[in-house]
């Protein structure tokens, strides 16, 4: 099968086992998923429903048991590790419940981690502004709140251009206030730049600033539904 | 230009780190320094010899003969693989030297007419050589000329042929065949009362009758020649003129003591460099291994973002090149210094004209490479687990260190140590290799203290524990040709002396089988007190049998002989005679390859009627000047010796040689300690500092959480003192097996007060380390640390 080209991200019956000790644990069973350029997708589920599994497969983290994923219809089920250090490098922008940043680099030098090893990246500097931290250049992250170091985290995931940005929790480790902040930032990026946007929660509300959402449960996609009316993320309460 | 930001962090986690890497470059520095100065003094040593020994000619083989005619040299020349021939006239003659309490004694050696001889030519540092129209004239080795302040001009007293002469001193010179200048038999040199003096030929032979003779003889070898061979016709020509048998260099006194210093030193140099490598290697490791785990989850977001394994491989072994440079480099510099002090030491010791600490590239180069793999090697385990994290690592949460009941707990020391207690034995029982390595790093320390120590204690238990048990005498009288037995009596009587005993040494060939050595044969009288025989390490008293021979263990070894077996002992002058006695029993001795019996069994040897070559003698005390001054006044006597005198000269100059060995080698275990006990102390309040700073929450006092973070490292450094100690006398042991067997087997023997020195400095260093670290738990941020994630 090739995946429709206007299409990003797309996986077909995908399936992962894990080993634990004696038992195999399932942690995704035959999903179906696509993502669209431009597009901002929520999904939700309880926790060990599969997101995160979902998405460190989608991210070329790690690698199916069965099933195919493609991206902009390059297949990339198989990869080896070499090429998909590669798409990840070029393409895919990664924002982490707990930022992940690195406590010895300043915000820029963070963001310049990724721009330094890009093919056309934006600015340390302009990336930093398009989070709102454009006075927070030179703060090493033990200086800055959960909130901008979340922001910081989000600026060095775009700063590549990249085709595809995958968010796992990005609000997990915050407060209300500033989770709506992070999600303003995402929601701007996915605006301005169209870059095809998956952000994984628990946290329910957080789906009506989706243009779709897919609710997973056991490992399967329980159900999947678009917004008509995408709700400003400054709107969001919970 | 703007640096990438990965090399940005690269710097800013070396500037937190500079403590540990510091402390790590160190003690690689030290690997480098001991590897450069110690393999470099051996290469020094061992091309200064070469060069010595080939632009000087030194000989291949060195036979003496009572009288040969001078024509046999020419019949010698034409023995096939024989290059070059030199016959000469070899005496010891006695130096009166003014101001000096004793006469010095002198190897007088001839030098052809032409002046500069065939074989073993002499480098002038002063002056010239003697020439052959004065019969007054005389080179002078440097070493006494030195020690006298002789210089070209200046005159010394020789007795030559029974006659007192001033000679006059024309040249300091320096002699391949007497790098190491030493008096045959005696047991250290000592350049105040030992020379050598070479005159010309022919006023050499009218003083001693040796016109148209010679009674030495030197060959240098053609390329590619048999020693053996050589060896056995030279000894076949020479027989009928008294010689007690050729040697080749390997048996040269010189050669032969620099060999044996060189291979000591070739094992130091192999085994020293090797203890900082793997503790450096081990802490590199230890460190790495930590800052990785740290940075868990920078480094699978780093390849979340597009890191290539290659990458973030590289990064963390740019830490290990920024160890290695400056370790290296300092270690390059100080190896240079140490070694220009080592052979500094050596220049003391042996006389070689041009002897100067020399550093090769190769060298260098082989010092940066073996440093280079140590530091990656001990790196490379710790990266590998950062290559390999996946990435997907980076959106889990770090799960809390597994702990568990361990084996410490199992026993019950758990319940007896109570929580503090528990929380170091369970750290100590989660890193069961870490605290093993640690204690290692340790002990290999302590040991190189004990290594570079017990030398001195051996000697000193030789000196004390063997020597003054074996030789009880006060005085030891030997004369120029063996005396009748009543001189023996005669002496007995003397005024101050309270007892006299003969002894006969007469050099022998011992053969059983194809197995040949030369020894000598002592005989002492069968009810002697002045003489014992001494088990190693001044054990038991061995007696003596009234039948057969007692061999020197070693000796026995060599020959393959079991008690109850028949050797020949063929006499090397004389008339050369043979004898088939059973072999009673061994004696296990510290130096040389002796045969005893008793004086009769000698007598019977020589066939003469027990003749003694030297007398032993216990003198009333206070009395000792004026018996040793009657003595040498007597022209049969050819060398009075006070062992004590001999001991206490070894004694002093082993000391400033040990002192600065000491020096070097407690200042570099040191640094081993210091860094391996700071390194874990680092890391233990690193990675527990959440924890700590929790309990000083709680309500623990500072030196109770000091407590927790150092209890560890105690035990630590409690195991590794025990593994320490034995482990440095397990090197000397094998440091001891280096050593030329033949001529040396000291025990290997560690003072207690050695033992505890090492000790005490492991504990201090480490101490030092402690309290360094301890510092930074004094500022331990509360608030701050219980805020961070870990």
């Amino acid at each position: 099968m090739e995946a429709a080209p206007s299409l990003v991200l797309a996986c077909r019956d995908l399936r992962k086992v894990y080993r634990m000790g004696e038992v195999d644990v399932v942690a995704l069973d035959g999903v179906d998923f696509a993502l669209g350029r431009g597009e901002l997708l929520v999904l939700v589920g309880v926790s060990g429903s599969g997101k995160s599994t979902l998405l460190n497969i989608l991210g070329g983290l790690d690698v199916p048991s069965d099933g195919r994923v493609f991206f902009e219809g390059t297949e990339l089920t198989g990869a080896d590790d070499e090429l998909l250090t590669r798409y990840r490098r070029k393409h895919v922008g990664f924002v982490f419940q707990f930022y992940n940043l690195v406590s010895s680099l300043t915000a820029r030098e963070n963001v310049a981690l990724v721009t330094d090893i890009a093919d056309d990246p934006l600015e340390p500097e302009e990336a930093l502004s398009l989070v709102g931290l454009g006075d927070r250049l030179d703060h090493f992250p033990a200086q800055l709140s959960g909130g901008e170091q979340q922001r910081v985290a989000i600026a060095r995931a775009v700063a590549k251009r990249p085709s595809v940005l995958l968010c796992d929790e990005p609000t997990g480790a915050l407060d209300f206030k500033t989770g709506i902040l992070v999600l303003d930032v995402i929601e701007r990026v996915n605006r301005e730049l169209r870059t095809a946007t998956a952000v994984i929660t628990h946290n329910a509300p957080i789906a009506e600033m989706a243009d779709r959402v897919v609710t997973l449960s056991d490992g399967r996609v329980q159900s999947e539904r678009r917004v008509e009316h995408r709700a400003p993320a400054s709107s969001l309460r919970w | 230009m703007r640096l990438p930001a990965l090399t940005r962090k690269l710097l800013r986690d070396v500037a937190r780190l500079k403590g540990q890497i510091v402390t790590i470059a160190i003690v690689l520095a030290g690997g480098v320094a001991c590897f450069i100065a110690l393999r470099g003094t051996c290469d020094s040593l061992e091309r200064a010899r070469a060069a010595y020994y080939d632009e000087y000619r030194f000989a291949d083989v060195f036979a003496r003969v009572e009288r040969a005619p001078e024509e046999l040299a020419r019949r010698i020349e034409r023995l096939p693989g024989v290059g070059v021939v030199q016959t000469r006239i070899s005496e010891e003659v006695t130096l009166p030297m003014e101001g000096l309490g004793r006469p010095a004694y002198a190897r007088l050696l001839s030098l052809p007419a032409s002046g500069e001889p065939e074989t073993n030519a002499l480098r002038v540092i002063a002056g010239r050589l003697p020439r052959g129209e004065r019969d007054d004239e005389v080179a002078v080795l440097e070493s006494f000329a030195a020690a006298h302040g002789l210089c070209p001009g200046d005159h010394v007293p020789v007795v030559l042929g029974g006659n007192l002469r001033r000679m006059r001193v024309v040249g300091v010179v320096l002699s391949p065949e007497f790098v190491y200048a030493i008096r045959p038999g005696a047991l250290i040199n000592d350049p105040q009362r030992y020379a050598v003096l070479w005159m010309d030929r022919s006023a050499l032979a009218s003083a001693f009758q040796l016109g148209g003779a010679f009674n030495d003889v030197t060959l240098r070898l053609q390329p590619g020649a048999s020693e053996g061979e050589v060896l056995d016709g030279v000894d076949r020509m020479l027989a009928p003129y008294g010689s007690d048998g050729a040697v080749g260099r390997a048996h040269q006194i010189s050669n032969q003591i620099l060999t044996s210093e060189l291979s000591q030193l070739e094992g130091i140099a192999g085994m020293v460099p090797l203890v900082f490598l793997g503790v450096a290697a081990f802490l590199m490791n230890m460190v790495l291994g930590r800052v990785i785990t740290l940075q868990r989850a920078e480094i699978a977001a780093l390849k979340a973002i597009g890191y290539t394994n290659f990458e973030v491989g590289r990064h963390y072994l740019g830490l290990v090149s920024i160890v290695m440079l400056p370790g290296a480099l300092v270690g390059v510099w100080g190896g240079w210094m140490l070694g220009r002090v080592i052979v500094g030491l050596y220049t003391d010791l042996f006389m070689f004209p041009d002897l100067a600490f020399a550093m090769s590239p190769a060298l260098v180069a082989s010092a940066l490479l073996i440093s280079g793999s140590a530091a990656v090697a001990g790196a490379l385990l710790a990266v590998r687990k950062a290559v390999r994290l996946p990435p997907a690592e980076a959106m889990r949460p770090p799960s809390p260190t597994r702990y568990a009941r361990g084996v410490l707990d199992r026993i019950g020391l758990g319940a007896l140590a109570g929580p503090s207690g528990k929380m170091v034995l369970r750290e100590v029982a989660r890193r069961p290799l870490r605290t093993a390595l640690s204690s290692l790093g340790i002990a290999g320390a302590i040991a190189l203290i004990i290594l570079g120590h017990f030398g001195l204690d051996s000697l000193e238990s030789y000196l004390e524990g063997t020597l003054r048990r074996e030789q009880r005498q006060d005085l030891a009288v030997a004369f120029v040709h063996p005396v009748s037995p009543r001189v023996v009596g005669e002496l007995a009587r003397a005024p101050g002396v309270v007892a006299a005993e003969g002894v006969r040494a007469v050099p022998v060939r011992a053969r059983h089988g194809h197995l040949m050595r030369d020894s000598v044969v002592m005989g002492l009288p069968p009810d002697g007190t002045l003489r014992k025989l001494v088990t190693r390490g001044g054990g038991h008293d061995v007696p003596l049998p009234d039948d057969g021979v007692l061999l020197t263990q070693t000796l026995g070894e060599i020959l393959g002989v079991q008690v109850g077996d028949r050797i020949d002992l063929e006499v090397r002058e004389g008339d050369r005679r043979l004898v088939r006695p059973v072999v009673v029993g061994f004696v296990d001795e510290s130096v040389g390859l002796t045969i005893y019996a008793t004086l009769d069994l000698v007598a019977e040897l020589e066939d003469d009627l027990g003749a003694v070559s030297s007398v032993l003698l216990r003198v009333e005390p206070g009395r000792l000047a004026a018996v040793e001054d009657r003595l040498r006044r007597s022209p049969f006597v050819i060398d009075v010796s006070d062992l004590r005198d001999d001991i206490q000269r070894m004694r002093d100059l082993n000391a400033s040689v040990m002192d600065i060995w000491t020096a070097i080698s407690v200042s570099l275990s040191a640094s081993i300690i210091f860094g391996v006990v700071y390194n874990n102390a680092r890391i233990s309040l690193e990675s527990r500092s959440r924890e700590l700073a929790t309990l000083r929450v709680l309500g623990l006092t500072r030196r109770e959480i000091s407590v927790i973070l150092t209890g560890g490292l105690a035990l630590e450094v409690a195991l590794a003192i025990p593994l320490g100690l034995w482990l440095g006398r397990a090197w000397g042991a094998l440091f001891m097996r280096n050593v030329d067997q033949e001529t040396f087997r000291w025990a290997v023997v560690i003072a207690a007060r050695t033992y505890t020195g090492a000790a005490a400095v492991a504990l201090l260093a480490a101490a030092a380390s402690a309290l360094w670290v301890r510092r930074s738990l004094d500022r331990l941020d509360l608030i701050g640390v219980l805020k961070t994630r870990e």
